[in-house]
C-alpha cells in the first residue's frame, strides 16, 4: 500500500480551508460572520505555518491575526450597528476594482511563483526540524547566531540584526497606543456625576 | 509513541493512530476535569458558605452530582431564540471550547510528557487562550439579546485589556530560563523548592501575584467575572443558551482555568518538580531505566495536577469570597495596577538576572552555564530519547508533529 | 422618557454610538422581586432609568374594606413580607388609635422586644442581598443563616416563619414561651461576633467599598423632598427616627429605652468606635452611608432587644388580650405611622361605626424610597444600578401592596 502523505493532506486541508473561508468572508454580507469566517481563514493560515515548522510565526498569526480581527469585530458591531444584525451590501463599483486589486496581485504572485527554475530543497537536515524561536528572538535583539552556520563569506557578511527595526516598529507602536488614547479621549467630562470616565 | 506503533502498524497509520490517542487523552482530560472541577467548585463554595454541598449522587461526597446534572442538560431542550443569528450562535460554544482544549496541546503534564513539544509553548497557550473570548463575542453578538450583547462587549474589553499585563508576566519567567518550551522551564526548575521561578528572585514573586490576577480576569472568573455578572446582565453572554450548549461554555471555562494554572505551575511552582527532590534520592530520574523514569513521570504528574488543583481552588475561594468589581474599576486595575506592576516586575528582573545569573538563594549550575542557543536541542533530544523509551501513552514529546513533517519531506 | 442632552452629567464620547433601551427585571435576579427597570444605556452608562411598579399589586387595600382590623392582620403581614411583624405592629398601633386602647406595660415591651428582633431579621436580609446584588454570594448564605435562627424563635412564639400575624390590636395572640427569653438572649451573644464578620466580608471589603463609597449619592435636601425615610433618609445625614420624633401613642413604646438615632454627626455615627470606620472616599448620603446605617442599626436593635428583655421579664401581669374579630370600631378616622426596618410604615383607617372600616390604607416606605432612583441613575454605570437600587433596600411587596 503506497504510504499516506500527511504532510501533504495535511497541507491540502489547511490550504482548502483556508482558501474556501477566504471566499466565504467575500460572499457573505454579515459584518459577524465575515469575522468569523476571517477567524477560520487566519487559523488555517498558521496551520499551515505550523506544519512548515515555523512555531513561532504561527504562534504569532494566531495572536496578531486572529486577535486582530477580533478588535475589528468589536469596532464593527459597536460603530456600525444600527438593527440587531449588521448588513454590509458591496456595490457593483467596489467589487470591480477589488477584482482588479486582488486580480493583479493574483498574477504577481503566480508570475513570481512560475519564474523560479528551480525550488530549492528543504535546508533543513533528515530527521531534524530545528526550532527557531530562540535564533528570531537573538536576531530581533542583533545577533545573527545562524550567521556561523552559513558557509558562504559573502552571504554571511550580509546578515545583520534587526535590532533597529525592531526598536522602530516598538517606538511607532507606542506612538499609536498614546494617540489612540488620546483620540479616545472623552470630550466632555462628567461633572457632578456618579460616573468615572472609561 | 509514533515510532513504538511503526512496530506493529504501517507506518502512515501509525502516525495517525499516535496523533488520536492524543488528542483522545487530552478530550479525556478536559472533559473530566470538567466534572470533577465543577464538583469541587460545589464542595467548595458549599464548605464556604456552610453548607454541605452535593451529598447523595454516587454515595459519599455526592461525587456523580456533576454527571448526574450534564445528563439533565443533555435532556434538556436545546432553545435557540427566534432573533438570533443561528448559524453562529449554534457554533459560539464550540468555538470557545476549541480554543481551551487546543491549549492543552502544548502543555507537558510531566517531564516530556506532552502532546506536542512545541518550541514556543508558552507563546501558542497564551494565544491560543485569548481565542476563547472569540466564542464569547460571537455568542453574545448571535443570541440576540441586549444583555448577551452587554455580556460579550464587556469580556471583549477586558480580555483584550488583560491580555497586556498577562503577557508581561509570562515573559519573566520565559526570560530567566531564556526558552518558550514549557518541558525546558519546567526541567530547569528541578531540585529544591528555592529552584522554583516564584523564589527566583523578589520580581518573580510580585510578578506571579500579577499573573494570577490577569490569569483569574482573562478566564473571566469573579471577581472579574463582568461578562455573566447575573446581578447586572442576567447571565451575561450566555442569557440565551440552555442545555448542552450552555454546558459547553461551562467546560471552556473550566478547562481554560485549568490551563492558567497548570501554567502558573510551571512557569514559576516548577511545573511536575516536587518541592524536595525526592526522585531524584530515589535515583528515578536520572535512572537510564526507563521503568524507573516513567515511575518518576508519574510522580511528576501527580505534583503537576495538585499544583494546577490548588490553583484553580484558590481561584474558586476568591470567587466565593469577593464582591464583582465594575466594569471602569477592572479596566482600572489593569492598565493602572497590573500593567505597570507586571512592566516593573520584568524590568526587575532583567536586572536581577544580569547581576545574580544564579538566582535567589542557591544557583543552580546545571542550566545556568549553557549556552542560551544551544540550549534547544540536546534538552529536545533528551526528552525525545526519554520518551521514546518509556511505554506511557502521552509521552512522546515532540514526535508527533515534527515525525510527520519528516515524513512529509521524505 | 427623552434624554435631555444638555444635561451636564451625560458624558459625551467622541465616538458616537447609539442608545440601547433594556428592561431590567420584571424577571431579573437583583431586582427583589418584580420591580422593573428601563434603562436608557450609551454604552455602559445609564442615562435614565425608570422604575416601573405594580406587578405584585394584590388589591390588599380594597380587601381592607372588606374585613375587620383584626381580620386584616395577615394582609399586611404580606405588605413588608420581610418585617411582617413591623407591619402587624403598624396597622395595631392604627386601630387601637382609632379605639383609644390602652395596653398594659408588659404589651409594650413583648412589642418592642418582637419588632426589634425582626428588624434584625429584615436588615440581615437586606444586607444579604446587598453583597449579592455587588456579586458576592457568601455573606447573603451568612445573613440568611443567622435570620434563620430569628426566625426560629419566631415560630416558637407565633407557629409561623415569615407571616406571622402576632401582634394585633389589643396586644398580641399568646405571650412569648417559657425559655424563650434565654434563648433570645444566647441568640443575640452569638451574633455579635458574626457582625464583626459581615464587616469584614463587606464594609470594609475594599471591593466592596469601591463599589459603592461615592456612588449614588442622595443629598439630605432631595431624601426629604422625595419622602425618603428610615435608613435611606438617616444614611443621607438626616437625624430622624419615628421611634423618638413618631407621635406620642407610638414613641411612648420605646419609654425609658436608651438608643441614639444612627445617623451620622460632625463625621462620627454614635459609639463609632465599635464599628469600622467610615473611608475616605465614602460621601455622605451614598450607597455605602446607607448600607453602614443599616448595620448599625442592627446593632442598635440588638441592644434594644437586650433592654426589652429585661424589662419584659421584670414586668408581671397581663400581656395584652387581643380584641374580639368583629370588635366594632368607634366612628372616626386614625393615621398612625411607624418607624419599620425600611422607613416610615403609616397605615391610615376610616370607620363608620360597624366592625369593618370603611377604608384601610397603607403608606409605604419603600415607594417613596425606590421614587429616587430616577434621580440616581442617572449618569451611572450599568453596575451601579443594582448597587443604588439594592443600597435602597426595597420591598416590592410594600411598594405595589
Amino acid at each position: 500500500m503506497e504510504p499516506i502523505n500527511w504532510h501533504s493532506v495535511f497541507f491540502l486541508l489547511f490550504a482548502l480551508v483556508g482558501c474556501g473561508f477566504s471566499v466565504a468572508v467575500l460572499l457573505t454580507s454579515n459584518v459577524v460572520r465575515m469575522a468569523f469566517y476571517l477567524v477560520l481563514a487566519l487559523a488555517a493560515t498558521s496551520g499551515l505555518f505550523f506544519l512548515a515548522g515555523a512555531d513561532f510565526v504561527g504562534a504569532m498569526q494566531i495572536m496578531i491575526y486572529v486577535g486582530g480581527t477580533l478588535v475589528l469585530l468589536i469596532f464593527g458591531v459597536m460603530l456600525t450597528a444600527r438593527g440587531p444584525f449588521i448588513s454590509m451590501r458591496t456595490p457593483a463599483g467596489e467589487w470591480i476594482l477589488g477584482a482588479i486589486i486582488g486580480g493583479s496581485l493574483l498574477v504577481v504572485l503566480l508570475s513570481a511563483a512560475t519564474s523560479v527554475r528551480a525550488w530549492r530543497p528543504v535546508a533543513v537536515a533528515e530527521g531534524e526540524a530545528r526550532p527557531t524561536a530562540t535564533r528570531l528572538g537573538m536576531a530581533l535583539l542583533g545577533a545573527r547566531v545562524d550567521k556561523l552556520e552559513e558557509p558562504d563569506p559573502t552571504q554571511r557578511e550580509g546578515m545583520s540584526g534587526y535590532l533597529l527595526p525592531f526598536e522602530i516598529v516598538s517606538v511607532h507602536l507606542l506612538v499609536v497606543l498614546v494617540g489612540s488614547a488620546y483620540l479616545a479621549r472623552p470630550k466632555k467630562r462628567a461633572v457632578g456625576s456618579t460616573a468615572e470616565t472609561v | 509513541m509514533a515510532e513504538y506503533l511503526q512496530q506493529y502498524l504501517p507506518q502512515s497509520l501509525a502516525y495517525l493512530t499516535a496523533a488520536l490517542v492524543h488528542a483522545v487523552l487530552i478530550l479525556v482530560v478536559v472533559a473530566l476535569g470538567t466534572l470533577i472541577f465543577i464538583w469541587l467548585e460545589r464542595k467548595v463554595s458549599g464548605r464556604i458558605q456552610d453548607r454541605l454541598g452535593p451529598t447523595r449522587v454516587g454515595g459519599k461526597f455526592g461525587w456523580l452530582q456533576t454527571l448526574a446534572d450534564g445528563l439533565k442538560l443533555i435532556t434538556k431542550e436545546d432553545l435557540r431564540p427566534a432573533s438570533a443569528d443561528s448559524m453562529l450562535f449554534l457554533i459560539a460554544p464550540y468555538v470557545s471550547l476549541c480554543a481551551s482544549y487546543v491549549a492543552y496541546i502544548a502543555l507537558p503534564f510531566a517531564d516530556g510528557w506532552v502532546a506536542i513539544h512545541l518550541n514556543v509553548a508558552v507563546f501558542f497557550i497564551v494565544a491560543v487562550l485569548g481565542l476563547e473570548v472569540f466564542g464569547v463575542m460571537l455568542a453574545g453578538y448571535a443570541s440576540g439579546s441586549k444583555w448577551s450583547l452587554f455580556g460579550a462587549m464587556r469580556e471583549a474589553a477586558q480580555v483584550v485589556s488583560y491580555e497586556v499585563p498577562l503577557g508581561i508576566c509570562v515573559v519573566v519567567p520565559v526570560l530567566i530560563a531564556g526558552t518558550m518550551d514549557l518541558v525546558a522551564i519546567g526541567q530547569m526548575q528541578a531540585g529544591w523548592f528555592f529552584n522554583w521561578f516564584l523564589f527566583h528572585d523578589p520580581f518573580t514573586f510580585i510578578v506571579f501575584w500579577v499573573y494570577f490576577t490577569c490569569a483569574t480576569a482573562s478566564v473571566n472568573r469573579a471577581p472579574f467575572d463582568l461578562a455573566e455578572a447575573e446581578s447586572e446582565l442576567v447571565a451575561g453572554f450566555h442569557t440565551e443558551y440552555s442545555g448542552v450548549r450552555w454546558s459547553i461554555f461551562f467546560m471552556a471555562e473550566y478547562s481554560s482555568m485549568v490551563v492558567v494554572s497548570a501554567l502558573a505551575a510551571i512557569l514559576f511552582f516548577g511545573g511536575w518538580n516536587g518541592p524536595l527532590p525526592i526522585t531524584h534520592w530515589l535515583g528515578l530520574a536520572d535512572s537510564a531505566n526507563p521503568l524507573a523514569h516513567y515511575v518518576a513521570n508519574l510522580l511528576g504528574l501527580i505534583n503537576f495536577l495538585g499544583k494546577a488543583i490548588a490553583g484553580v481552588t484558590f481561584m474558586m475561594w476568591v470567587r466565593w469570597t469577593l464582591p464583582r468589581l465594575r466594569i471602569d474599576q477592572v479596566m482600572a486595575t489593569c492598565l493602572k495596577y497590573c500593567t505597570p506592576i507586571a512592566a516593573f516586575g520584568f524590568a526587575g528582573a532583567v536586572i536581577w538576572t544580569f547581576l545574580f545569573p544564579g538566582g535567589l538563594v542557591i544557583p543552580n549550575k546545571d542550566w545556568v552555564v549553557q549556552e542560551e542557543y544551544q540550549l534547544d536541542e540536546p534538552q529536545a533530544q533528551s526528552a525525545a530519547s526519554t520518551s521514546a523509551a518509556s511505554t506511557s501513552p502521552l509521552a512522546h514529546a515532540d514526535s508527533g508533529l515534527h515525525a510527520e513533517e519528516h515524513h512529509g519531506t521524505d | 422618557m427623552a434624554t435631555q442632552t444638555d444635561d451636564p452629567r451625560i458624558i459625551e464620547f467622541d465616538v458616537r454610538t447609539d442608545e440601547m433601551l433594556v428592561n431590567m427585571g420584571p424577571q431579573h435576579p437583583s431586582t427583589h422581586g418584580v420591580l422593573r427597570l428601563v434603562l436608557r444605556t450609551d454604552g455602559e452608562i445609564v442615562s435614565e432609568a425608570t422604575p416601573h411598579i405594580g406587578y405584585l399589586h394584590r388589591c390588599a387595600e380594597k380587601i381592607g374594606e372588606n374585613l375587620t382590623p383584626r381580620q386584616w392582620i395577615p394582609y399586611t403581614d404580606r405588605m413588608d413580607y420581610l418585617a411582617g411583624m413591623n407591619m402587624n405592629l403598624g396597622w395595631s398601633l392604627a386601630v387601637e388609635k382609632l379605639m383609644n386602647l390602652e395596653l398594659p406595660e408588659k404589651a409594650r415591651h413583648l412589642r418592642v422586644l418582637i419588632a426589634e428582633m425582626n428588624r434584625i431579621a429584615s436588615h440581615l436580609v437586606g444586607m444579604g442581598a446587598y453583597g449579592l446584588d455587588l456579586g458576592t454570594f457568601s455573606p447573603f448564605l451568612y445573613a440568611f443563616r443567622e435570620r434563620e435562627k430569628i426566625l426560629d424563635l419566631f415560630e416558637e412564639v407565633c407557629g409561623a416563619r415569615l407571616t406571622y400575624s402576632y401582634i394585633t390590636v389589643g396586644g398580641a395572640t399568646a405571650d412569648l414561651p417559657p425559655g424563650w427569653l434565654q434563648k433570645c438572649e444566647a441568640f443575640l451573644d452569638q451574633l455579635r461576633p458574626v457582625i464583626d464578620e459581615y464587616h469584614a466580608l463587606l464594609t470594609t471589603n475594599a471591593i466592596f467599598v469601591r463599589r459603592t463609597a461615592g456612588i449614588g449619592v442622595l443629598s439630605a435636601e432631595k431624601a426629604i423632598d422625595y419622602g425618603c425615610t428610615g435608613p435611606v433618609l438617616r444614611g443621607s445625614g438626616v437625624d430622624y427616627d419615628l421611634r423618638r420624633d413618631g407621635e406620642q401613642r407610638y414613641t411612648e413604646m420605646y419609654d425609658g429605652y436608651a438608643f441614639e438615632v444612627i445617623v451620622e454627626r460632625d463625621g462620627h455615627y454614635p459609639k463609632d468606635h465599635d464599628y469600622p470606620p467610615v473611608p475616605k472616599t465614602a460621601v455622605l448620603g451614598d450607597c455605602w452611608h446607607r448600607f453602614y446605617v443599616r448595620m448599625l442599626e442592627v446593632m442598635q436593635a440588638m441592644d434594644l432587644v437586650r433592654q426589652a428583655i429585661d424589662r419584659y421579664s421584670m414586668c408581671s401581669g397581663d400581656w395584652g388580650t387581643p380584641v374580639k374579630l368583629t370588635e366594632k370600631l368607634p366612628k372616626g378616622d386614625a393615621y398612625m405611622e411607624t418607624e419599620c426596618p425600611r422607613g416610615q410604615m403609616g397605615f391610615y383607617i376610616v370607620s363608620n361605626g360597624g366592625s369593618i372600616p370603611l377604608r384601610a390604607r397603607a403608606r409605604s416606605s419603600s415607594f417613596c424610597n425606590l421614587s429616587v432612583t430616577y434621580d440616581l441613575c442617572r449618569g451611572c454605570l450599568i453596575a451601579d444600578v443594582p448597587a443604588i437600587v439594592g443600597s435602597l433596600d426595597i420591598v416590592m411587596g410594600e411598594i405595589d401592596r
